[in-house]
């Protein structure tokens, strides 16, 4: 026992003397002072934190080659002004002036060595003249205005595939729209509409993966899908009307407009179309106003509204 | 109010006031100054590493000591070394509360099966007369072990006399008059007679009355000493929840480096001294909760502090408290923690009494004194510093702080110390596996894998099962609001 409680003293003064001869150089280190030999002091002292995308360039501090590459914590600096400079092979190289206070961290945290030939190359395999991307199908969907051909590829470019050719007499808008759940794609001219079922299933299972739709009453400014997926909302220069997304289909007219060219936005969270036209007050005179419509399925029997006459 | 329980409710308060101080200080500071805070984290943190690798070195001396003498004949030493072993007798209490006949036959068997003469085993089975169930349990178990010791003495102590509380040191001190009644009625020296008051699950180690004689006959001065063996929670290790396990397993590590600091060894559960001493110290106290070192500190004054307890390296087993789910078995542990924790109860109880004495040397007192506090300081606070306080700075010390070198460099420096505690921790996890008994028939050779693994929960558990509920019992005797003696329900699983 006696032996024991021997060590045990030892070891005790031994921890005791860790402790404090530790301590100092553990707080020291922490508060960022750095201890000068020849003086005999200590000078407080500040760090300079480098990270780069990509990592592992080369620093130059004051223009000499530090061993670190980064990410990097260079501590121990004295207070003032460093010239910082960093290389990466095959990357611009990154410089400039960066201030160092004692006791304080310089953060160069978001330095983006960018590359010296930029990371770009081609996706469409076939002659092509819009694109429009699917992300959250990971898809990118191209046009050709000289064949009307529609194509499809993943977002690498990769499985480049033709899925339609649209007639030659077909001029496409611009305006691609795709439908809440990403299966459908709607596209349109002034006189007619044009289906594409990116995913042949449910109730387009049986139907043809890419339809027009014809329309020939009055010119066709925009659509808008409704939130079900299934009806597209038209806003022509007469009037605004239901269309479901389906062959032979018919056409629901729910308001006549009096103004041409409406301006036109649709929630499709809400399924509520905001509109302007003009109303003739009771002075006789016309005024412009804005208009909100409803077409929710929650607030208003939709549905119901549009089966029974679409079935005529 | 006398002057006397004025200082006594006076020193009631200050651990309480300490270790809320030193943790609303931290906070504050972290928010106000969190360069300050970070600098005293660093401090303690370091501290704590040093402290840490210096008592798990203690453990590992400690766990030597009981490997070695692990299967030890201490009979055989005994009749070797002091041929008067045979005058000696070994009184032997059991506080009962609830526990059943599940809980108290095996601690008897254990009796039963010891290396050492039974007809010097005197067995007092103390149950309370407040229990409807203990006369029918008595009279079971002294059907059962009456011919298996020199005598087999239940004893039924009344509920509400006067000057006592519910405490198990009620119990135990009824229990010891009438064994007393006994010995002179059997004309036993009381001078040669050792007491061990063990918890109703306490099942000992074979060896354990031989070594106990041993230590007695030949240390300088028996009387003035109690002997403390290692207590393990063997009973039902292999069934417990993981947490459980991991602070029984944590409660006997602490107390075998505890048997290494001699200067600041207390006694803790089961433990035995001499009866005679027992007796001069007027028994254990009867209305407070910590009475297993509240004896010690009554001795230590009796003797105007030349007492000590001597370690015994040999095992008790007892049962890890747990219950049928997790939540109960959270509590259930909590409580029996917050209980251990009420030993806060000895630093006015101490002080109180130093203050008076002016036999034991001063600085004597002042050093025991201190032992004291910190302890039950550093207990309430430590994992509440490390786990809690220590991201403060950070969090709380907005982008000034985190912009400056000691923002950048302290989660690092923590981080860094903190991978040193991954030696101390391999370390305590090679000795638990050790220290397990083997594993039992039924139980799944994958919970062996798990008991490695289930380390990885000790943050948690020091901090739900370590400082809450030291700072909880402190929290209490600091607003005088009294614990009553709340007994672990202890529950073995049959496999």
């Amino acid at each position: 026992m006696y032996n024991e409680q021997r060590i045990r003293g030892i070891l005790f003064y031994l921890s005791v003397s860790i402790f404090l001869i530790g301590l100092p150089a553990i707080l020291s280190f922490a508060l960022g002072y750095k201890f000068n030999p020849a003086t005999f002091k200590f000078t407080k002292t500040g760090l300079l934190v480098i990270r780069t995308h990509p990592e592992a360039a080369d620093i130059f501090l004051n223009y000499k080659l530090l061993n670190e590459k980064t990410p990097a914590t260079i501590r121990e600096l004295l207070p003032g002004d460093y010239n910082l400079s960093l290389f990466l092979d095959r990357h611009y190289p990154w410089s400039g002036k960066v201030r160092i206070e004692a006791g304080r961290v310089a953060l160069m945290e978001k330095t983006i060595l960018f590359p010296l030939r930029p990371n770009i190359k081609q996706l469409n395999k076939d002659k092509i003249s819009s694109f429009w991307v699917d992300q959250k199908e990971s898809k990118i969907y191209y046009f050709n205005r000289e064949n009307n051909a529609i194509y499809r590829s993943n977002l690498e470019g990769e499985d480049f595939e033709e899925i339609g050719i649209l007639p030659q007499d077909f001029s496409l808008s611009k305006k691609w729209k795709i439908s809440k759940d990403g299966e459908n794609l709607v596209g349109f001219n002034p006189r007619q509409v044009i289906l594409v079922y990116l995913k042949m299933r449910g109730r387009f299972a049986d139907t043809q993966p890419l339809i027009i739709l014809e329309h020939s009453d009055y010119p066709i400014i925009d659509i808008f899908w409704h939130s079900d997926n299934y009806h597209l909302i038209l806003i022509t220069d007469r009037s605004i009307e239901i269309l479901e997304a389906r062959p032979q289909a018919k056409i629901l007219n729910i308001v006549n407009l009096n103004k041409k060219n409406i301006a036109a936005f649709y929630d499709d969270s809400n399924d509520t179309l905001y509109f302007n036209d003009v109303q003739k007050a009771a002075d006789g005179k016309w005024y412009d106003n804005v208009y909100k419509l409803e077409l929710s399925t929650k607030s208003f029997p939709f549905q119901e509204l549009i089966k029974p006459k679409s079935n005529e | 109010m006398n002057s006397g329980l004025n200082i006594r409710r006076s020193l009631e308060v200050i651990p309480g006031i300490i270790s809320w101080g030193i943790i609303i200080l931290l906070v504050i500071l972290s928010i106000l100054h969190p360069v300050f805070c970070a600098i005293i984290i660093i401090v303690f943190d370091f501290y704590w590493i040093i402290r840490s690798t210096y008592l798990t070195t203690l453990l590992v001396m400690a766990y030597q000591k009981l490997h070695r003498q692990k299967d030890k004949d201490w009979l055989k030493e005994c009749q070797e070394v002091t041929p008067g072993w045979q005058e000696l007798y070994h009184l032997i209490i059991f506080p009962v509360y609830k526990e059943d006949l599940q809980i108290l036959r095996p601690s008897l068997e254990a009796l039963k099966v010891c290396h050492y003469p039974k007809d010097r085993m005197i067995v007092v089975m103390a149950f309370e007369e407040r229990n409807p169930d203990s006369r029918k349990n008595a009279g079971i178990l002294e059907a059962e072990f009456k011919d298996s010791f020199l005598r087999f003495l239940p004893t039924f102590h009344p509920d509400g006399l006067p000057g006592e509380k519910r405490t198990k040191g009620a119990n135990s001190t009824w229990a010891a008059k009438k064994a007393r009644e006994f010995l002179h009625s059997k004309g036993i020296n009381e001078e040669n007679v050792i007491a061990s008051c063990f918890d109703a699950d306490t099942c000992v180690d074979k060896e354990y009355f031989g070594c106990l004689s041993y230590h007695f006959l030949t240390s300088k001065k028996p009387h003035q000493a109690s002997y403390q063996p290692i207590p393990v929670y063997n009973n039902n290790i292999w069934q417990a929840p993981s947490f459980a396990r991991i602070v029984e397993i944590g409660g006997s590590f602490c107390q075998m480096i505890e048997s290494m600091r001699l200067e600041k060894f207390v006694t803790f559960s089961s433990h035995s001294m001499s009866f005679k001493t027992l007796v001069d110290i007027d028994y254990w106290p009867v209305d407070m909760i910590s009475d297993d070192s509240v004896i010690y500190w009554k001795a230590f004054l009796f003797y105007q502090g030349e007492y000590r307890v001597i370690p015994l390296y040999i095992t008790v087993s007892m049962d890890v408290a747990y219950s049928n789910t997790l939540l109960k078995t959270i509590v259930m542990q909590y409580k029996q923690k917050r209980r251990w924790a009420w030993g806060v109860e000895n630093f006015p109880f101490v002080v109180s009494r130093f203050l008076q004495n002016n036999q034991i040397p001063f600085f004597r007192k002042i050093r025991r004194s201190f032992h004291l506090l910190e302890s039950h300081v550093t207990w309430a606070v430590w994992a509440i510093i490390l786990l809690v306080i220590g991201p403060l700075p950070v969090l709380l010390g907005g982008a000034f702080f985190s912009h400056m070198a000691i923002g950048y460099n302290l989660p690092k420096i923590t981080g860094l110390l903190f991978k040193f505690t991954l030696f101390t921790s391999l370390t305590w996890i090679i000795l638990s596996r050790t220290i397990l008994p083997p594993r039992p028939r039924g139980v799944s050779g994958l919970r062996s894998i798990l008991m490695v693994l289930e380390w990885g929960i000790v943050p948690f558990v020091i901090l739900i099962l370590g400082s809450t509920p030291a700072l909880d019992a402190q929290t209490r005797i600091m607003l005088a609001k009294y614990m009553e003696f709340n007994p672990t329900e202890k529950a073995r699983k049959m496999i």
